[in-house]
């Protein structure tokens, strides 16, 4: 089913969660490197900067070849050109089965994800530009929906996944903006099931054994079913969403929103607490400011400036705390930096990978002159 | 997931029964680490603090209060330094840990609110009048004291970002006097001194073994500075006489550094910067030619083939065995 190497795959996971325990020091080294000569693992998987680096020049390239492709075939009528895009649609999926993924052990290199990128959207080019202009969304979504599953479910790739989710909702979406009359309630319900249901399947599928090489890309599918389940009973998404779906200038239900907006923060950072759930906690940080926002945009108790001075000095203080309290008392809860990383710790370790601002998130950029009588003497920030 | 693999690693007699029960109570008992987060929930507040704060002038600049606002940022800055210098760990050449975690981040809220104290000075009192190199040289000396004194990598991008200023500056407004227009040669060639200079900063420091683990801030820095002050010198002065020959040795220097160093960053930066470098040259040249269209896209085909080799072959290239 997965089109990579499975037994490479397996060993991968093997290592990367014996080396943790090798770096705890539960086992010996002498054991560490037996473990790895015995978990051999071929692939290509070039270090994150080189694998941006061949992704763009990739991209390039497929461009440029389908590029020339038209020039010299020159597909002029409607049907030519759907033709020509499901031609090179099935050129670059061959090329990816077969060249990448084969015989030069792509993965993660840049290459095959651009090839699988490129595909996919010459696939859906293809079906879809012969349509009527009038072709409704919903009808986007069913031909999309397809591809970026089969997509993400053979290459186990994160961002084919975060597109096969986002595609499944907006079908449920779609579909029940139509219902006549009830819609409007049903709406933001629809997306909350929605989100729920996407998370207690992601939050399965992690813990199934024989789903283990879709791990990161469930991984992606918790995070964005928090996020949709957070912003469908949003006061601020389901009130934008009202004016422009159905011009309704009161919400419905207001106070009911306006309890979802402010408990949501709570019950995830609570959960992700009391469950040690990273992500949810996480989410859960990210739902406080989303509420605040959302509070902000209709009531202006504070001018913005005080908002950001109060806002910054609480956050400053209460990490403060917590870092003083956490050093102070050792128990389930650490200060301590671990090895198992999150997702989105990734993401911001990837960036900094190198010690390229390692401890300190790089400064804004400042001006490069300083005009006459102006604030911001390189860097009081780019307001000014 | 982890007992499946203990289970395999047990069967396949890679790991001993008793080590297996250790690692099966840690991974029961493992301790849920909030380092990130707190880690970003510092950084924000900062940021949200750096930004108020200097809205607030801003907004209050011709009004009663802003007296007791600048003190208030005043007192804040001082505070930030004092906590900086009271909790510092003695200088050493080399690396020197943080002595507590918050610390970086109140000595960044320090830099920063003298930053907005100093802009303000300027602003309400001239203090500098109309030397405003200065302006932006006292923040810089401050800034490479204090990252250099307290070992700071944060703090030093602040002080090489004054430097940039204050070089912009100098030239800039020295030309504003006397020819009456901003002349973007003088940028342009402000930006390949400074690079330049970036670049070297790293190898003396290295020689004297002074705060080795600097180099890469300066030579990100230097990097990016050096390579758009060459592209911009080629593209929009159009002196590509001077400076395509300068982009091909800052591209041939960071791919050696790259080499050398083990360091995959400046390979794929250094790369992309001299492909850009490269194609602009030859569509300039080729312009007047009257070519086909697919003249530049066997063009490109070709020489993406030719890069993509040489990036998957990165390994032939880098010394990996380098740090």
């Amino acid at each position: 089913m997965i089109a990579y190497n499975t037994a490479w795959l397996d060993a991968l996971l093997t290592k990367e969660t014996a080396q943790e325990w090798h770096q705890k020091r539960l086992l010996s080294a002498e054991k560490w490197n037996t473990i790895q000569e015995r978990n051999p693992a071929n692939f290509y998987s070039p270090n994150v900067f080189v694998r941006i680096g061949l992704a763009i020049f990739c991209l390039i390239l497929l461009m440029a070849v389908m590029g020339l492709a038209a020039l010299i075939s020159e597909p002029d009528s409607e049907t030519g050109f759907s033709a020509f895009c499901f031609f090179w649609g099935v050129v670059w999926v061959v090329v990816l089965e077969f060249w990448s993924i084969r015989s030069a052990r792509h993965r993660g290199s840049g290459i095959d994800d651009i090839l699988l990128y490129t595909s996919t959207c010459m696939f859906l080019t293809s079906i879809c530009s012969p349509l009527h202009y009038s072709t409704s969304m919903l009808t986007y979504c069913l031909i999309a929906w397809p591809f970026l599953a089969a997509g993400s479910i053979r290459y186990a790739d994160r961002l084919m996944a975060a597109a096969a989710f986002v595609c499944s909702l907006l079908i449920v979406l779609l579909i029940v903006k139509d219902i006549p009359r009830v819609a409007l309630y049903l709406l933001p319900f629809a997306g909350m099931l929605f989100s729920a249901g996407g998370w207690f399947f992601a939050r399965q599928g992690q813990k199934r054994w024989e789903w283990r090489h879709w791990h990161n890309s469930l991984l992606v599918v918790e995070l964005l079913s928090l996020l949709t389940f957070c912003a469908s009973g949003n006061f601020w998404v389901v009130q934008q969403a009202g004016a422009d779906l159905f011009g309704l200038e009161q919400v419905p239900m207001a106070g009911f929103f306006w309890m979802f907006t402010f408990m949501i923060p709570a019950i995830y950072i609570s959960g992700g607490l009391l469950h040690k759930e990273r992500h949810l906690l996480d989410m859960g940080l990210a739902a406080v400011a989303a509420a605040l926002f959302t509070f902000r945009y209709y009531f202006h108790v504070m001018p913005l400036a005080w908002a950001a001075v109060i806002g910054g000095a609480v956050l400053f203080a209460s990490a403060y705390l917590a870092i003083r309290y956490l050093r102070r008392n050792e128990g389930a809860y650490t200060y301590e930096a671990h090895a198992e990383t999150s997702l989105l710790q990734e993401v911001e370790q990837q960036l900094f990978e190198q010690g390229i601002g390692a401890q300190n998130p790089p400064v804004s950029r400042q001006k490069e002159s300083f005009g006459g009588g102006e604030f911001g003497g390189g860097g009081a920030g780019e307001e000014f | 997931m982890h007992q499946h693999i203990l289970r395999n690693l047990l069967q396949q007699e890679l790991i001993e029964p008793e080590d297996a029960e250790k690692i099966a109570l840690f991974e029961e008992k493992k301790p849920f680490s909030l380092h990130w987060e707190l880690k970003t929930l510092l950084y924000i507040g900062v940021l949200l603090l750096n930004v108020g704060l200097g809205f607030l002038i801003y907004e209050h600049i011709d009004s009663i209060g802003h007296v007791a606002l600048i003190a208030l940022i005043g007192a804040i800055s001082a505070a930030c330094f004092w906590y900086a210098i009271q909790h510092r760990r003695p200088f050493t050449m080399g690396k020197v840990d943080s002595p507590t975690p918050y610390y970086d981040y109140i000595l960044l809220l320090g830099c920063l609110t003298f930053l907005i104290m100093e802009g303000y000075w300027q602003y309400q009192y001239q203090i500098f009048g109309t030397r405003y190199g200065l302006a932006t040289f006292i923040p810089m000396v401050l800034f490479f004291g204090l990252a250099y004194g307290l070992d700071n990598r944060g703090v030093l991008s602040l002080g090489i970002t004054a430097l940039a200023s204050w070089l912009g500056v100098t030239v800039s407004l020295q030309d504003l006097l006397s020819k009456n227009d901003l002349n973007s040669t003088v940028l342009v060639q402000t930006g390949v001194f400074l690079s330049a200079l970036l670049a070297v900063i790293p190898f003396v420091s290295e020689r004297y073994g002074l705060k080795k683990h600097f180099s890469l801030t300066y030579l990100n820095f230097g990097v990016h500075i050096g390579m758009i002050s060459c592209l911009s010198g080629m593209m929009l002065l159009d002196q590509k006489a001077i400076y395509f020959p300068l982009l091909c040795a800052a591209v041939g220097f960071f791919l050696w550094y790259a080499r050398t160093r083990g360091s995959f960053y400046f390979f794929t930066v250094a790369v992309v910067y001299g492909y850009i470098g490269v194609t602009y040259m030859l569509i300039s040249f080729t312009s007047r030619m009257n070519f086909d269209f697919m003249f530049y896209l066997f063009y490109f085909i070709l020489s993406c083939v030719g890069v993509i080799l040489f990036l998957t072959n990165y390994k032939n290239f880098i010394k990996t065995d380098a740090p």
